[in-house]
């Protein structure tokens, strides 16, 4: 428990000491902020446009899987690769610091920017409803909504994870945040071109890394009854209905992503000269 | 007891054999406890390879080594917390304050801020600690690496071209502290290519060439002792060829200064006698007390072009 003691401290001094920590968190609590500024405000003009806990949380958290993933990875590519173009992770290798100690700090890092944006995103969010006229329903989370904060949890961690195996592998930001964005539109066009198959193989492409993101950044993949009302709306109006992979099933594709893009970091990190 | 001991250490970048690149070739050495100790060699000769595998930052493909008695990845870890080292540019965080940087180095160390403010004062930092590292001059760039290594108060030092880059006062700082850290009794294992620093600074050296140690000892022993004797005459070209083919002159080398030999044995009637037999009469003759420089380009001919940053 020392250790893990001591690497957060170790990654706590590092990061607050980067601008980039503080501007990235900024401007995601601004992108949070937005939302609940025009609940508030839609809810004090009028009283029919309700922002109260629990039936905002697919507002309040869908501000935050939209743009958090990316800023997560962003973040993580921004902390992490400099270490190798300064050549600190070196020397914190030569002051004592075991290289798998090193990573683990990172994953550290990790885990607690995916705690940070969940935590602004839902402080953001609850405090909005808390200077808010409207009153809520019964309780104050739902199911429904613990399953989109774990979506939302999952996709940090997804894209995080991504960001932390490219900064280890590459080595620089800028290349490294390059390939991030060129994966993205790689992806896309790829999907397109299997999307014009068909069987298995168009299927295949809903396992896709951004598309389990797209996917667990929903909130229809979490509000069933949401999605069968939408859906009763499309049949209604002549269009296909609009179909998710379970819940359980993004969560997992998730981790396993996370865990190979860890893991690939991981070994990396270990044979690798620094 | 020895502070390093390295045995057939090797490193090979590159797995095939066509293109890869065999930078330290199975190097032996030791440097005892309390030495000063000056790792040469030219640029690209695996000063920096060799160091990296020490503090763990290269894994070696051959061969062992120990610090401070221990091996084995658990034991060197271990004896990790026990050495204070840098490797080529000082490497700290360019937007913190050299303060912040040490605070950084001290939480791996585990060491308590007291300890950090007493290196600042010890490298005469103290004034500047709250600037940003990006903003120091290379002087205090290697003054505050000093201070890191210092923080742990290590047994031993291991320092990879301190005085790189810095005007002669900053040598003369650098070379200040060296001093007054061997005092305290440190063990300090120092690479250079500034060969007049290493003659001033410390006790034993290694010369490393291509990957390989091609010399290896006491300074005194190479640069005060020995046999070598500084000759002059009238025609210096015969004077030496004659030498050349002296049965008891193991090198025969030019300099400014006259014809410079080493002899097998210090008989310098000997040799008086066999030039006169070959009608050369010496205007001088005098043992010769050569400098590290002349070891070192000595032993490391043929890398002659790269030295010239020695030399000057």
């Amino acid at each position: 428990m020392k250790v893990v003691g001591v690497l957060l401290r170790i990654e706590w001094l590092k990061t607050v000491k980067r601008r980039a920590f503080w501007v990235a968190v900024g401007a995601f609590a601004v992108f949070t902020a937005i939302p609940a500024v025009e609940g508030v405000r839609g809810a004090r003009r009028n009283p029919n446009l309700s922002y109260a806990l629990p039936e905002s949380w697919p507002d309040i958290l869908g501000a935050a899987t939209g743009i958090g993933p990316f800023f997560a990875g962003v973040l993580m590519i921004l902390l992490v690769a400099p270490e190798f173009t300064w050549r600190t992770a070196r020397q914190n290798v030569i002051d004592g610091l075991s290289k798998e100690r090193f990573y683990a700090g990172k994953v550290m890092l990790l885990a607690g920017l995916v705690l940070l944006f969940i935590a602004t995103a839902v402080l953001i969010g609850v405090g909005g409803t808390l200077l808010s006229p409207s009153e809520g329903g019964l309780g104050i989370l739902r199911p429904t909504d613990l399953s989109y904060m774990g979506g939302l949890a999952l996709s940090l961690l997804l894209v995080g994870s991504a960001g932390l195996m490219l900064s280890v592998l590459i080595r620089s930001s800028g290349p490294a945040l390059g390939i991030l964005f060129l994966y993205l539109i790689v992806e896309e066009a790829i999907i397109g071109l299997i999307s014009q198959a068909g069987g298995a193989l168009r299927r295949s492409a809903e396992y896709f890394p951004f598309n389990i993101l797209d996917q667990l950044g929903d909130d229809l993949a979490h509000y069933p009854e949401v999605l069968a009302d939408v859906n009763a709306k499309r049949t209604e109006r002549g269009l296909e209905s609009w179909e998710f992979l379970d819940v359980e099933v993004l969560a997992v594709a998730a981790l396993a992503y996370s865990a190979i893009f860890l893991g690939a970091a991981f070994l990396s990190m270990r044979q690798r000269d620094l | 007891m020895h502070a390093i001991q390295l045995f057939d250490l090797t490193k090979r970048y590159g797995t095939s054999t066509a293109k890869s690149v065999l930078a330290v070739d199975r190097i032996s050495f030791a440097v005892e406890e309390g030495q000063v100790f000056g790792f040469l060699g030219p640029n690209g000769s695996g000063k920096t390879t060799t160091i990296g595998m020490l503090v763990g930052t290269i894994k070696p493909t051959g061969g062992r080594f120990t610090l401070l008695g221990a091996s084995g990845p658990k034991g060197l870890m271990a004896a990790r917390a026990r050495v204070g080292a840098t490797l080529e540019t000082p490497n700290f965080y360019p937007h913190m304050s050299g303060r912040d940087n040490l605070l950084v180095a001290a939480a791996v160390k585990g060491v308590g801020r007291p300890r950090i403010e007493e290196c600042l004062e010890l490298v005469g930092l103290s004034d500047r600690a709250k600037h940003r590292f990006k903003t120091y001059s290379l002087g205090m760039k290697q003054r505050l690496a000093l201070a890191a290594t210092m923080l742990n108060d290590p047994e031993l030092i291991i320092l990879d071209e301190p005085a790189n880059g810095l005007d002669p006062q900053g040598i003369r700082e650098i070379r200040e502290i060296i001093r007054i850290l061997a005092d305290r009794g440190k063990t300090i294992f120092l690479s250079s290519h500034l060969l007049a620093e290493v003659e001033r600074t410390c006790s034993h050296f290694a010369i490393i060439r291509q990957g390989r140690i091609v010399a290896w000892g006491a300074v005194a022993e190479v640069v005060g002792e020995g046999s070598a004797v500084l000759l002059r005459a009238e025609d210096t070209e015969a004077l030496a060829g004659a030498m050349q083919t002296y049965p008891e002159a193991t090198s025969v080398r030019r300099t400014d200064e006259g014809i410079v030999a080493t002899l097998e044995a210090d008989d310098l009637a000997s040799v008086t006698r066999y030039l006169a037999g070959q009608g050369i009469y010496l205007s001088h003759l005098a043992p010769y007390r050569p400098s590290l420089e002349e070891v070192f380009i000595d032993v490391t001919q043929g890398a002659v072009d790269s030295m010239t940053e020695i030399a000057s």
